[in-house]
């Protein structure tokens, strides 16, 4: 059986002391796969998707990156992992493909990696103007094409079409695809759309109160619970966590 | 990948947000450079635009001869000095026949009386002739103005005593060539002041004037320390509230990088607004000087100018450094703004202090406890050059660099990226 990439082993985090954000939730990601974090406002989606990406240190658990503590080797787990926090911005003064450049440079991009990332956002021209000229859904793809040009092994997405609308929403949902499909990466994608998670995602974890109170391939968890979609199962779950 | 590298990308994403930021540029670079010699120019213009009147009342009217010396005076003559006196700088003079109808004038602003007796008072051997000024409070052109009446009444004086010196020594049957008028009306007197520098030279009155610059530069620390402040509260808590710095944080550049490259911008423009401050105030101050008869202050020196924007340099670095960690840890650019005001209240404090007291001087205990503030070896620094101890100041300015390098590498060492990051705004 092949090893997952990303093992996330009964973390636990809490804010002052007093606020349980994430209370010890486990879950792992397999190459190739991409894995939906699904739940409330307020679950634990955001603090969990940042222990991961190393920004933030668990109270207790631990995260492994191909099997190595992501948070005692965060430099080399930085190189791998890519994240799309959930409300990232541009510098309004700084060009699209400065920002490529930039985050880019960060990395140690190649000229290589700067087209990829140019392709993947799909701005063509417009990546030479100042991002004060953007719209949100411009900017979202400019950063989402920051944030996968290096091929990170990992990518982290926090609601990567939050705000966007439809057209935008499906222009990013199939870049996430396209990537993993071509460079055999991982990623982890959260959102509040239940249809975009049923499309993109493999397999899913919803997240309650910090914890995963229920994981698996969307199709199997719409058999499992004898609903129509997602959405209900979502509906279910909380309600009955709740309870 | 190294640190270098990332540093590099990091520092040309600090200055191209920063330098196309016109506004920002503008009001912290050529704003200074623009306002303060503006002030210079509509001081001068609004000086010669202020009408002075004076009224001059001669009660006397008389004209009088000294039967014993020989010696006239007439009170007209005292106000036809005057008036020309005036008339020549611009001030307005009219002639009042009572003293009431000039009080009761709202507009005079200066009063000149010339009292009964004055041309017989003025020429006796036993008394003196008095003129009364008066003067309307808290107008500065009358002030001047008065200062004017007072120098040609002196000169009135000064001649008048002399021919009656002269008349009285007649008398006495001396040798007339003899006769020194100044040993009798001031048989002590001061010499001139000679100034020395500290070596002991005699040195002209530039060298005061050079000293004066030099507290002056003292005093242009104080605009140093807060634009480079208000730039990394922007280029931290501004960058968090505008959503780009959780994105930088996740990438493979360091926190100590991420800062060091904002401390570096910060302090080039901390640096560009100091360099302007300074060229405006010189501008400013040489116009006031050149404007009322001064000097002209074209004596700078270039090795104190070098000084100063080392010393100027690592000034803000030390601020930015104290000022980063409680930065970080603040909720948002209010409360971050705060602080750091705080921290640039105690630099201004030394630096007005620095204008005033001349450090080097002070007693060693009182000296060696103030050292423990950083700012003290940036004042230390200009005013040990000025006294002629360019040595002392380089030390000053190594411990400044020194302190500053410990303080920036503790600062950087000790900020929480969990914090900056989880601090809600």
């Amino acid at each position: 059986m092949t090893k997952p990439l990303l093992e996330v082993r009964s973390i636990r985090k809490t804010y002052g002391g007093k606020i349980l954000a994430v209370d010890n939730l486990s879950f792992h990601v397999m190459e190739g796969e991409i894995y939906g974090l699904i739940g409330p406002n307020g679950a634990g989606k955001t603090t969990s998707l940042r222990i991961i990406a190393g920004l933030i240190k668990p109270d207790a658990g631990e995260v492994l990156m191909q099997g190595v503590n992501v948070h005692e080797n965060l430099k080399n787990n930085r190189k791998i992992i890519g994240y799309l926090p959930e409300e990232a911005n541009t510098y309004p003064l700084l060009t699209g493909m400065e920002h490529l450049k930039i985050y880019g440079g960060l990395y140690g991009a190649s000229e290589e990696d700067l087209e990829f990332g140019a392709k993947i956002t799909g701005l063509g021209s417009r990546l030479f103007e100042k991002t004060s000229g953007y719209s949100h859904g411009m900017k979202r793809r400019l950063l989402l094409g920051a944030v996968l040009m290096t091929k990170p092994r990992l990518a982290i997405l926090d609601e990567p079409t939050s705000g966007l609308d439809v057209h935008a929403s499906v222009s990013v949902r199939k870049t996430i695809r396209d990537y993993v499909k071509t460079t055999g990466a991982a990623a982890i994608v959260s959102s509040h759309n239940m249809l975009e998670i049923e499309y993109l995602c493999d397999r899913i974890g919803l997240i309650f109160k910090g914890r995963i109170v229920e994981e698996g391939r969307p199709r199997e968890l719409i058999e499992k619970y004898s609903v129509s979609n997602l959405e209900e199962v979502f509906t279910l779950l909380v309600k009955g966590a709740e309870s | 990948m190294s640190r270098h590298t990332r540093l590099r990308f990091l520092l040309e994403k600090e200055i191209k947000d920063l330098f196309r930021d016109r506004k920002a540029i503008l009001t912290t670079i050529l704003l200074p450079l623009i306002s303060l010699p503006t002030i210079g120019i509509f001081t001068i213009f609004l000086t010669s635009q202020q009408p002075v009147n004076i009224a001059l009342i001669d009660e006397d009217n008389s004209y009088y001869v000294n039967p014993e010396l020989n010696v006239a005076m007439s009170s007209d003559w005292v106000v036809g000095n005057l008036t020309l006196a005036f008339t020549s700088r611009g001030y307005n003079v009219a002639k009042f026949l009572s003293r009431s109808e000039a009080l009761e004038n709202s507009s005079i602003d200066l009063i000149i009386v010339i009292p009964a007796g004055f041309a017989r008072n003025a020429t006796a051997i036993d008394s003196v002739g008095q003129v009364e000024i008066l003067r309307r409070a808290n107008v500065q052109p009358a002030l001047n103005a008065e200062g004017i009446a007072r120098g040609i009444l002196n000169a009135i004086s000064v001649n008048l005593s002399h021919v009656k010196i002269a008349r009285l020594y007649e008398k006495t049957g001396l040798e007339p060539n003899l006769l020194k008028p100044e040993a009798f009306r001031n048989p002590v007197v001061s010499g001139p002041t000679v100034l020395l520098s500290p070596e002991g030279e005699k040195v002209g009155v530039e060298a005061e004037l050079r000293s004066f610059i030099a507290r002056l530069l003292v005093l242009a620390f104080a605009f140093v320390v807060t634009p480079a402040s208000t730039y990394v509260i922007d280029g931290i808590i501004g960058e968090r509230q505008r959503k780009t710095l959780e994105l930088l944080l996740a990438s493979p550049a360091s926190l100590g990088e991420i800062l060091t490259a904002k401390i570096i911008v910060a302090t080039i423009l901390g640096l560009l607004a100091s360099l302007a401050d300074i060229t405006a105030l010189l501008a400013y101050v040489g116009s006031l000087n050149l404007a009322f008869g001064g000097r002209s202050l074209i004596i700078l020196d270039p090795g104190l100018l070098i000084l100063h924007s080392v010393t100027s340099f690592f000034t803000i670095l030390v601020t930015i450094a104290i000022a980063t960690p409680f930065i970080t840890r603040t909720r948002g650019i209010r409360s971050a703004g705060n602080l750091a005001s705080l921290i640039t209240s105690v630099a201004i404090i030394f630096f007005f202090l620095g204008f005033f007291i001349d450090f080097p001087k002070l007693e060693a205990n009182v000296l060696s406890l103030l050292q423990i503030i950083p700012y003290t070896q940036s004042v230390l620094s200009v005013q040990n050059y000025i006294y002629g101890r360019p040595d002392l100041s380089i030390i000053n300015l190594l411990v400044l660099a020194v302190l500053s390098t410990i303080i920036l590498l503790i600062a950087v060492k000790t900020v929480d990226k969990e914090k900056i990051l989880l601090t809600q705004d």
